[in-house]
């Protein structure tokens, strides 16, 4: 299969991502085993790589420096191919890794210049944080526009009260975003940052199938104490540009990022296909070549798209399509491997075992595979999904 | 804190063990007070049944498994393989049942979500797979390649079940641990050996 292309500066950064990513298939099953396994491995250059991922240079006493270039993947598209790189390696662990990860697009897309400092500043340290972004709710599900954890004045500063679910990290972070409704209807939605030590605040771990690493996490919120200056944009946005519009730039601005472990997951598994079985001819031969064009496919769609959008041409529908394509790719991949690799592969083979578990994760991961298919649909009928 | 499968809420215990009741059942109409192998020689049942067996990764040690068993003998893995794809069946028929269940209580814009076209849709497409696959077991004269093609068409109706259920179909409290645990033992009873030309969604 052929590298899809990518600026030459981007293809240093592959590189560098590839040569860390090596390293991450032992702790990634020792982390599916036991997820609080990530604080024996944050030594290796990939947590690193995590850990300062999206915090602006200026934060930074060494940024990444390779062959000249200097990185802190603010660009999706450096983002996207440092994701997928290291969750070819392993997406659990990735996953699991401290760092800004979608709380930083949050804290980009809607908090004033103090907010965005101290939120740089604390993930800068050099010790690791964790951080959660808290959008999905039990009842409600990721429509942003019906969530009900509630935001009631308080005197001069407000309580936070409801309760948040499938929620990655939260139970391990020390400071995460949560989307709250303070008044009815879609302008009443705000972004708080939350100091996961202050009273009232409750996180624990939801046993998952698979894809332990992402640590999803159940949140209770009862009447934490929140000040104004951690309600995002709220001295410097209208209501009408804060909160619900923060909760859609960084679902779209992560799509791409999304899609992209999602990639490297299906390259991962195809890969130890064709290793496991160097010799297969006709039929199951054509069906993994089939699956390889598909990847390649979509890999390129994935960059041209984060590339799009640090152009500022964000396209929803495109987005969307995407993120739906790389998660039923993972999910037909790891199908395919499974009936390839033979009778038992499961049980005989922990690495694919782990893969065919984590490849659901995808579907639900960023929106739903029905959400997303509502907003090609949408594509559709202003007639730029296939343009 | 860790995620070891004994921090499963006691519900999920349940609901796996009554699994594992059921393909012991399997077993013991197949060879009656003892297990079957698979044709590759790994016999999967339930802990009680296998106690010298290795746990099965993500069953909460309900289920056991050992290698090196002879392969059984043709009738009783007929027997065998015929009750395991129609416990499959009779676990997604369950995950579909509590699917629209479950969407006839939640509400999006004031409305149940089980009146959305698309989850209509996707409801149907299960209940459509589940009539068809009922249909394919009541053939006479099964063979393996069929059981395995009506295994892999559960698979493919099951994720599309699971799609029903969000982000709570991935809990280890929700349907996808059970419907992994049959996903596995097709794997691992039912595959002849063969790639096929489909598997899933292909």
């Amino acid at each position: 299969m052929s590298e899809p292309p990518l600026p030459r500066r981007t293809e240093v950064l592959r590189s560098h991502v590839r040569d860390a990513a090596a390293q991450l298939r032992d702790p990634g099953m020792e982390i599916d085993r036991d997820p609080t396994a990530i604080d024996r491995w944050l030594h290796l250059p990939a947590a690193d790589l995590m850990r300062l991922s999206t915090i602006p240079v200026e934060y930074l006493d060494a940024p990444l420096r390779i062959d000249g270039h200097t990185y802190d993947m603010r660009s999706c598209l450096e983002h996207t191919v440092t994701i997928e790189e290291l969750s070819y390696g392993d997406a659990g662990f990735m996953l699991a890794c401290p760092g800004p990860l979608m709380s930083g697009v949050a804290v980009d897309a809607l908090g004033d210049d103090k907010q965005r400092h101290a939120y740089y500043e604390r993930l800068s340290r050099p010790e690791a944080t964790w951080t959660f972004f808290g959008l999905t709710e039990p009842a409600k599900g990721s429509a942003a526009t019906e969530l009900e954890t509630a935001l009631t004045p308080d005197g001069d500063g407000f309580r936070l009260s409801g309760a948040k679910r499938y929620v990655g990290n939260a139970a391990f972070a020390r400071l995460g975003v949560v989307f709250c409704r303070r008044a009815p209807g879609p302008l009443g939605i705000e972004a708080v940052l939350v100091d996961t030590r202050d009273p009232g605040f409750r996180a624990e771990l939801i046993p998952t199938v698979g894809m332990r690493g992402a640590r999803i996490s159940a949140i209770t919120l009862d009447g934490v104490r929140i000040e104004r200056e951690q309600v995002l944009g709220y001295d410097t946005l209208r209501p009408s540009r804060r909160g619900l519009v923060g909760a859609i730039r960084t679902l779209q601005r992560f799509r791409p990022v999304l899609a992209g472990t999602a990639l490297g997951l299906t390259r991962a598994v195809l890969d130890h296909v064709r290793r496991e079985r160097p010799a297969l001819t006709g039929t199951a031969r054509g069906r993994l070549e089939d699956l390889r064009d598909r990847l390649e496919a979509t890999r390129r769609q994935n960059y041209d798209i984060a590339s799009a959008i640090d152009a500022g041409k964000v396209r929803s529908d495109r987005i969307a399509g995407v993120k739906t394509r790389a998660a039923e790719l993972a999910e037909r991949a790891t199908l395919a491997a499974a009936d390839l690799l033979g009778p038992a592969s499961l049980l005989e083979d922990p690495w694919l075992g782990k893969l065919y578990r984590d490849a659901r994760a995808f579907e639900f991961m960023e929106g739903t595979g029905h959400i997303q298919r509502l907003a090609v649909f949408q594509g559709v009928a202003k007639h730029t999904f296939l343009a | 804190m860790t995620t070891t499968d004994t921090t499963l809420p006691a519900p999920v215990i349940g609901w796996l063990e009554a699994f594992a009741g059921e393909l012991d059942d399997c077993h013991e109409q197949a060879a009656p007070g003892g297990t079957v192998s698979s044709p590759a020689g790994w016999t999967i049942a339930s802990a009680q049944r296998l106690p010298a067996g290795t746990p099965v990764p993500g069953t909460s040690g309900t289920l056991a498994a050992v290698r090196d068993a002879p392969p059984a003998g043709d009738p009783a893995a007929r027997v065998f393989s015929d009750a395991l794809v129609r416990l499959h069946w009779r676990l997604l028929r369950d995950v579909l049942d509590g699917a629209v269940s479950r969407l006839d209580g939640r509400t999006s814009e004031g409305a149940p979500l089980l009146g959305r076209q698309l989850v209509r849709g996707t409801v149907a497409d299960v209940a459509l797979a589940l009539s068809e696959t009922r249909d394919l077991l009541d053939l006479p004269r099964p063979t393996a390649g069929r059981r395995r093609r009506i295994h892999r068409d559960l698979v493919a109706a099951g994720r599309t079940a699971l799609v029903l259920y969000g982000a709570s179909s991935f809990a280890a409290e929700g349907p996808g641990r059970l419907l992994y645990a049959a996903e596995l033992l097709g794997n691992t009873y039912l595959h002849t050996g063969e790639p096929e030309e489909g598997a899933g969604r292909e």
